[in-house]
């Protein structure tokens, strides 16, 4: 595997930014994924369609909804917005992911300690 | 959003999900062509960019399926990989399940077949029969027939003996005499030919026969042709009108040609005897209930047209009942209680498995924690842990259903077929199929539920922590009550066991009243005809007795009519002199009646209680009638005084004075068991006597007996003795059959092998539930080993004594054999009385056959443990208190 190439994600992953980018703000699917690119300065290979069924599962474990709106270009766009849950999920996700990333670095240092 | 509004929605959904995407694409080529690109170009990158949109789009629809499915795959899936991972617990988990449903599944086939199957006759459910008494005269039959309005009826009697002449060797055939409705009735039709018409059961008019198939392979190499010849059958020429497929089977398979009855008024036979069991089909819109009530006014009718006098309580008012309940009925008890038995033995192998996988849990512990720290609920995680244990019951459905296989196979070869009705017939169908399938599932729940619940109550943060291996409390405990319910279970079942070897026992020793050593036996059955001068017979058996006596090793041969415990008794109405006499409704009495040639009681070592024996002057034609009586028949009609010198006779015989139809008693012997090992007497039969082989020995039928058999005393082998025989009848009557070539013991032998049968069913049951027990305990105590090694190490350290340990860990072994077996004698007490009608000579609560089964149990599980225990023993305490 070439060491340069931007790395795929874990499971789950690209469900968590995309949690973490609507806490932000509701947005549709483009806007979403455009900020999703920018924000990871491309060092995240994200295909672009790959959020369509991201955003299905949030979806359905109603984490987010969505409902047909009108975006700032005035195009007919459809609007997640994150839920209750979601807000939840999304803060249990991220600890969970810290420990691990903790754990990881650790892992990766042990020098250090 | 639960799954019924997500299926509703799940177009809509679908919809806005195209739309979107089209509209993401939409925007990005117009943000690209707004960067400078043509359009055509802007579309093909926005495309590029985005990826496979047709197959995003799928993606994105997959996520509203069924979650269910989806997730029962992936469990699937993920069991799969679990169960490869550990092949050595698979193979033990999945072989054990095997042979408690393959077991199962071989039992219940036979259920299935017997008990469940209908029918194979067009709409089996108006096929009735009559409970109660469903024997009628032949008369009674025919008034039947011409009189009942809701019910068609047919009759039918079995085991017609009949001599196949002509044709090579003569054969003696098994055969069925039916009324001329008897197939249309049943709705079967033959291969070839016709079945009987109406009216062909009718003197003048009954010369014809139908073929069993096999018999028409067999003997006439499956002619074509057939149909219309005339073949000899006893004497006389019948004409070939069809033959049956080889399918149609009713009552006993050993069926192989049906004759019409020839019902003759005028015939003696036609109230007296050949009373016939009758089978009905209801008509059109007639009841169950209708038909009953019907038959019931019949019988009350039936009375006055009977000839002579009858008791009242010759018919109890009929019942009618499918055909298919008469004729399992009897059987029916035994096969549940095999089912029974069986469901024990897999009820144990689950809680084997369960035991196996609450073992495997502590190891899994770590892997639950992890996949729980991801977000898996206990629900979800049970359900994971369920989907393996169910794919462990379908993978030993799968082998079970081979072991089903060859069961079925051996039940067919081992059981009775005279015991069991429709034994050819049981097979692995579609229902079985199902059965095996669906016991597969239920033990996957079954064993897989306990385990998963407890295995799904992790304590997170610490199973990860220290992914320490001591299980929680509450396993141990679950696996010892498993193991202490599985030491239970075995008890009962080899309570069971026991009381039927013991009772298998007392019937194999039981005296038969004869000694069976070296004796051969052999039917001879001359045509009717041929001994229609009754001296001609007598020479023939006379001269074919010389001859045989002459031959090389043979120390003695006689004659009997009906040889003890083979299926054939002969018997007479009778009138015992003296005894007070039919009280206005009593009937007279039926006895056995064996006709026998003088020597018979010293072949057969009969030892003569009183009086004489017979002579060979007692069969002249002029001479005395004279009689032998059974010890038991003579305590019963003459209580207290000498039956010697005292008279018996034929109930039917005219009472004229100048009649010489009394015979007197000479002598009286023990009683020998004539019809079965467990009576002396069958309930409906009084008494028994001997008669001399002569004109004056005539039997129900009112001739004198023809049909004999032949014991021989011998120190030669059978197979030489047999060859002469035939020999010897050859010459004398080229037309007499010689069959049944048996030597006595194998007759005692079969008489009891139907409780031999089931007694060894129920063995392997009692034997498999040792070695589950056995295993059983043997894993539970090497795993608690395991668990407090270290706690050994201590007691160790601390001065512990190495019998000590050893006494500590089997202590454990005993408390749970001890509870085991208390649990399951409490079981047992209760369980074997539903097998009391299985029992001979032992009560089902036979205290000794308990003592032994508990002493037994406790031994076994105490050796299991011991194993495990003597490990523990030599433990090095350095290395267990290192251990973890």
């Amino acid at each position: 595997m070439n060491a340069n190439n931007p790395r795929d994600l874990f499971p789950g992953a690209l469900e968590m930014m995309i949690l973490r980018t609507l806490r932000l703000q509701p947005m549709h699917g483009y806007a979403l994924c455009q900020y999703i690119k920018r924000a990871s300065d491309d060092l995240l290979q994200i295909e672009e369609g790959s959020l369509y069924p991201a955003l299905q599962r949030l979806l359905k474990n109603e984490l987010v909804t969505a409902e047909w709106g009108v975006s700032s270009t005035n195009r007919r766009v459809r609007i997640y917005r994150l839920t209750a849950k979601g807000r939840k999920h999304l803060a249990h996700e991220v600890s969970a992911f810290e420990r691990m990333l903790e754990g990881v670095t650790r892992v990766l240092a042990p020098a250090k300690s | 959003m639960n799954w019924i509004t997500q299926l509703r929605r799940r177009n809509d959904l679908c919809d806005d999900l195209s739309a979107e995407i089209r509209g993401h694409l939409e925007e990005r080529t117009q943000e690209l062509i707004e960067a400078g690109m043509s359009p055509a170009e802007a579309a093909a990158s926005a495309q590029r960019e985005f990826g496979n949109a047709t197959l995003i789009e799928e993606r994105g629809r997959e996520t509203w399926h069924w979650m269910w499915i989806e997730d029962f795959l992936a469990d699937v899936r993920y069991g799969f990989r679990a169960l490869r991972k550990n092949p050595g617990f698979t193979i033990v988990a999945v072989l054990t399940l095997a042979l408690g449903i393959g077991a199962n599944s071989a039992i219940f086939s036979l259920v299935n077949a017997v008990l469940l199957r209908s029918l194979p006759f067009p709409e089996p459910e108006r096929l009735v029969s009559f409970s109660a008494h469903n024997w009628y005269p032949q008369g009674g039959f025919v008034a039947m027939r011409s009189s009942l309005r809701t019910v068609d009826v047919a009759a039918y009697l079995e085991g017609e003996g009949l001599n196949l002449t002509g044709q090579g060797d003569p054969q003696r055939l098994y055969g069925t005499e039916v009324s001329a409705e008897f197939f249309s009735l049943l709705g079967v039709h033959p291969k070839l030919g016709r079945v009987f018409q109406s009216g062909e059961d009718h003197p003048g008019r009954d010369s014809k026969v139908i073929l069993s198939s096999a018999l028409w392979q067999e003997k006439f190499r499956g002619d074509p042709g057939i149909i219309g010849r005339q073949i000899t059958l006893a004497g006389v020429s019948r004409e070939v009108v069809g033959v049956m497929p080889a399918e149609f089977q009713f009552g006993s398979p050993k069926t192989q040609l049906w004759i019409p009855f020839a019902f003759d008024p005028r015939s003696d036979t036609y109230w007296q005897r050949d009373w016939v069991p009758i089978i009905g089909r209801l008509r059109d819109g007639a009841t169950p209930a209708g038909a009953q009530a019907e038959l019931q006014v019949f019988q009350s009718r039936l009375f006055a047209l009977f000839p002579g006098k009858l008791p009242s309580s010759t018919w109890q008012p009929a019942r009618v009942i499918s055909l298919q309940q008469q004729i399992v009925g009897d059987v029916q008890p035994k096969l549940l209680i095999l089912l029974g038995a069986i469901t024990l033995v897999l009820l144990i192998a689950c809680a084997n498995v369960a035991n196996l996988l609450l073992a495997r849990a502590a190891s899994r512990k770590r892997e639950i924690a992890v996949r729980a720290t991801l977000g898996a609920g206990r629900w979800r995680i049970c359900r994971q842990l369920l989907a393996e244990s169910v794919l462990l019951g379908i993978a030993g459905a799968a082998i079970g259903l081979a072991l089903a296989w060859v069961g079925v196979a051996w039940l067919k070869s081992e059981l009775p077929a005279e015991s069991i009705p429709r034994l050819p017939t049981i097979s692995i169908d579609p229902l079985v199929l199902l059965f095996t399938t669906a016991v597969g599932i239920c033990t996957g729940f079954i064993f897989g539920l306990a385990p998963a619940l407890q295995l799904s109550k992790v304590d997170l943060t610490e199973s990860l922590k220290t992914g320490s291996k001591n299980t929680v409390g509450g396993s141990q405990r679950l696996r010892s009550g498993l193991v202490v319910s599985e030491i239970a279970l075995a008890v009962v079942l080899v309570t069971a066991a026991g009381l039927l070897v013991k009772s298998l026992w007392q019937l194999v020793h039981v005296d038969p009243g004869f000694r069976s050593e070296s004796i051969l036996s052999a039917r001879l059955t001359p045509n009717q005809a041929f001994c229609a001068d009754f001296s001609r017979c007598q020479s023939f058996y006379s001269a074919l007795l010389d001859r045989v006596r002459a031959l090389p090793g043979v120390h003695g041969a006689a004659l009997v009519n009906a040889l003890p415990l083979n299926g054939r008794v002969a018997f007479i109405a009778a009138r015992f002199e003296g005894y007070p006499q039919d009280t206005g409704n009593q009937p007279e009495p039926l006895i056995f009646d064996s006709v026998i040639t003088p020597e018979y009681l010293s072949v057969m070592q009969i030892p003569l209680l009183e009086g004489r024996g017979f002579t060979p002057s007692d069969s002249a034609p002029k001479a005395e009638p004279v009689a032998l009586i059974t010890a038991s028949t003579a305590r019963k009609y003459w209580p207290g005084e000498d039956p010697v010198g005292k008279h018996v006779r034929a109930a039917w015989e005219p009472q004229d004075p100048r009649d010489n139809h009394w015979r007197r008693i000479v002598g009286v012997v023990p009683d020998v068991r004539e019809d079965s090992m467990a009576q002396t007497l069958p309930d409906w039969i009084a008494g028994a006597i001997y008669e001399p082989y002569s004109a004056h020995a005539v039997l129900i039928d009112r001739r004198p007996a023809t049909e004999m058999t032949v014991v021989m005393r011998s120190s030669n082998d059978a197979a030489s003795i047999s060859g002469a025989l035939r020999e010897a009848v050859r010459e004398l009557n080229p037309e007499v059959p010689v069959t049944e070539v048996q030597t006595l013991r194998a007759v005692v032998d079969k008489s009891v092998s139907a409780p031999r049968s089931i007694m060894l069913l129920f063995a392997i049951f009692a034997g498999l539930a040792i070695v589950l027990g056995a295993v059983g305990v043997y894993g539970v105590i090497s795993y608690s080993v395991a668990q407090r090694t270290s706690e050994i190490g201590v007691r160790m350290a601390l001065g512990a004594s190495r019998g000590k340990i050893q006494s500590l860990i089997l202590g454990h072994g005993a408390r749970i054999a001890l509870m085991g077996v208390g649990l399951g004698l409490m079981g047992a007490f209760l369980a074997t009385r539903l097998m009391a009608s299985l029992l001979y000579g032992v009560t089902a609560t036979d205290g000794m056959t308990f003592i032994a089964v508990a002493v037994l149990l406790s031994l076994v599980a105490l050796a299991a443990a011991y194993f495990p225990a003597r490990r523990a023993m030599r433990l090095d305490p350095l290395v267990a208190l290192r251990y973890e």
